[in-house]
């Protein structure tokens, strides 16, 4: 145990003699880590509030089908809909997007009873009365604009909104750029009347098989999609899988870049660390010791090395909002997110940063120094 | 205790060249015994202390250490015998850059999981006894070249060997530390330790009890 302690002080010793091989090795190891550690927290952040959106939201989400894609259902059924046993709501709303002077906004109408009870941190109030609107606070922010402003904006028709009320900063996502209104607002401006993009039901536990199989008698004739949570579900996943794709073609771009450095940083002094070897093993050093050493040496820089990438991880995400890498993982926001990043740092993610970096570092030094230490000393100490 | 019987060590450098360093030798190394091997550059002097003191291994030949033949042994067995019953002191020093003479001494004890505090203390009195009492904490830039060869022979002496080997010990140093370096192998002969020197130094063969003179590889 004494032989292990000593090699482990040795090995600290070590890193403190060559600080400018154990900081450029930091720096390389910081510099792959930190961006994946920050990229996994943002995207398991984000996936788990979409979740929370899809759990907290409808059971069924009932549209029209047209060309495999969803399209919007008319209202006509709304009534049949709520009369099928099991259903406890069934609530039309319209989703579009639309430009607010250059900035793209999410509309969202829906009647003010309707709201889902997780639509909250609004300051000012919900819209009572027609042409009122909740904006978020990235939009708000960008406009500066404060509570009864006007604005105008135009879809397909053109409207004028009062103000009423603001997403807050510590909102969800989808608040950020998003225009609160109520359905009929909606229809208006995007001049689709007796519509909605989707109707949400809420059903009684169990009860969906037989509420699709009624949806079924009364849309028989149409081309309609029928969704349940799981789905949902599936699709948000697959949609963050396929937005963490672009990160990951980028991350390998600078992993390509960063995994030599390491390499070539942790060749610095080779042939002094060579010639240091030789000295131990004529002093009595046995090979594996060397390499258990050094392996130390290997450890606690990834150990350093990943640690700092951590805490620049959640200083990344937590004080600069994760700034520039956001955009990776949300559409359609700047460099620069105007809203509280939602992110999430696991233990596994940070458990695989310090064995990836060991591996790194091992990699780096292990063979060369197998190689050294199994060479004889005199040839060694030339 | 140390016998080596038609030990010869070549290096080829291409497949057509080959280089012989030593051929043939056959020497008898007693117990506690002052051996110095006298020649000129080239001679084999190094490379023949370097099989003895198992730092290198031979082409062809046998070394037997207290009779038992070591030539076959593994490397992690060559170690531990360096370890254990053999002392170097080289030419150049070799001590590590970065360290302090205290650490340098030392860092043979490090593997064999002696604690800080005997380390520095074996260490410290070692250096104490070399003249270097006040040279604890310097780094070898900081020391002499005499100074150096102290701190190099204080690490030799660590393990409390049976067998010091030195390669050209004083050929770097001043004569002054010269003297004293050969009062302190002579001393540690008196001692018990078996001292094999390869050296120029004509001093050196005042006080040695055998005196093998080297050419070409062989001994004379």
């Amino acid at each position: 145990m004494n032989r292990h302690l000593n090699l482990l002080f040795l090995a600290t010793e070590n890193l403190l003699r060559h600080k400018a091989k154990t900081v450029v090795v930091c720096l390389c190891l910081i510099a792959i880590l930190s961006p994946f550690i920050t990229a996994i927290a943002i995207s398991e952040g984000v996936r788990e509030q979409s979740l929370i959106s899809v759990n907290a939201g409808a059971d069924l989400y009932l549209t029209y089908d047209e060309f495999g894609r969803n399209s919007a259902i008319p209202l006509k059924y709304l009534d049949e809909i709520k009369k099928i046993f099991g259903v406890t709501k069934a609530i039309p709303r319209i989703i579009g997007r639309g430009f607010l002077q250059n900035k793209l906004a999410v509309i969202v109408g829906i009647d003010k009873e309707d709201l889902p009870v997780s639509v909250s941190c609004i300051s000012g109030r919900i819209f009572d009365n027609a042409n009122e609107v909740v904006v978020g606070h990235e939009l708000a922010k960008h406009f500066r604009l404060n509570l009864g402003d006007q604005f105008s904006m135009r879809c397909q028709q053109r409207k004028v909104f009062t103000v009423v009320g603001f997403f807050s900063s510590d909102s969800s996502i989808w608040g950020a750029s998003m225009i609160f209104m109520s359905f009929r607002d909606a229809g208006e401006l995007f001049g689709k009347q007796d519509v909605a993009t989707d109707i949400q039901i809420y059903t009684l536990p169990g009860h969906n098989s037989e509420i699709a199989t009624d949806v079924y008698d009364i849309f028989q004739h149409e081309a309609y999609r029928l969704q349940d949570k799981q789905m949902v579900e599936l699709y948000v996943k697959k949609g963050f899988m396929l937005k963490e794709g672009i990160f990951s073609a980028l991350y390998v771009v600078s992993f390509a870049l960063g995994v030599p450095a390491i390499l070539v940083a942790s060749g610095f002094g080779l042939s002094e660390r060579k010639r240091e070897i030789g000295i131990m093993k004529a002093t009595g050093w046995q090979t594996l010791e060397v390499l258990e050493l050094i392996s130390m040496e290997q450890l606690l820089i990834s150990f350093l090395g990943a640690t700092i990438a951590i805490v620049l991880s959640i200083l990344w995400v937590k004080g600069f909002n994760g700034t520039f890498i956001a955009q990776f993982f949300i559409a359609e926001i700047t460099m620069l997110p105007k809203f509280t990043l939602p992110a999430r740092f696991l233990p596994l993610p940070c458990l695989l940063s310090f064995f990836f970096a060991f591996l790194l570092t091992m990699v780096g030094s292990v063979y060369s120094s197998w190689r050294a230490s199994t060479t004889s000393p005199v040839v060694l100490m030339k | 205790m140390i016998r080596t019987e038609h030990l010869c060590k070549s290096y080829s450098h291409s497949s057509q060249y080959e280089i012989r360093a030593i051929y043939d030798i056959n020497v008898t190394i007693p117990k506690n015994s002052f051996v110095v091997f006298n020649g000129p550059s080239g001679s084999g002097k190094t490379t023949l202390l370097n099989i003895m003191g198992t730092l290198d291994r031979p082409t062809a030949g046998k070394v037997f250490l207290y009779g038992e033949e070591i030539t076959p042994f593994s490397d992690i067995a060559l170690a531990r015998l360096r370890r254990e019953k053999i002392g170097f002191i080289f030419q150049d020093f070799h001590l590590i850059p970065r360290l302090t003479s205290w650490e340098n001494v030392a860092y043979p004890l490090v593997p064999r999981g002696i604690g800080y505090k005997e380390r520095f203390e074996r260490a410290r009195l070692l250096l104490e006894k070399m003249g270097l009492g006040d040279r604890l904490d310097h780094t070898s830039e900081e020391l002499s070249g005499g100074q150096q060869q102290r701190v190099a022979i204080a690490r030799a002496l660590i393990n409390n060997p049976e067998i010091i080997i030195a390669d050209e010990p004083t050929s770097n140093i001043d004569e002054e530390t010269s003297v004293q370096i050969r009062e302190l192998l002579d001393e540690l002969k008196v001692r018990g330790v078996t001292i094999l020197v390869a050296t120029h130094d004509a001093m050196f063969e005042k006080v040695a009890d055998v005196v093998f003179k080297m050419k070409n590889g062989r001994i004379e």
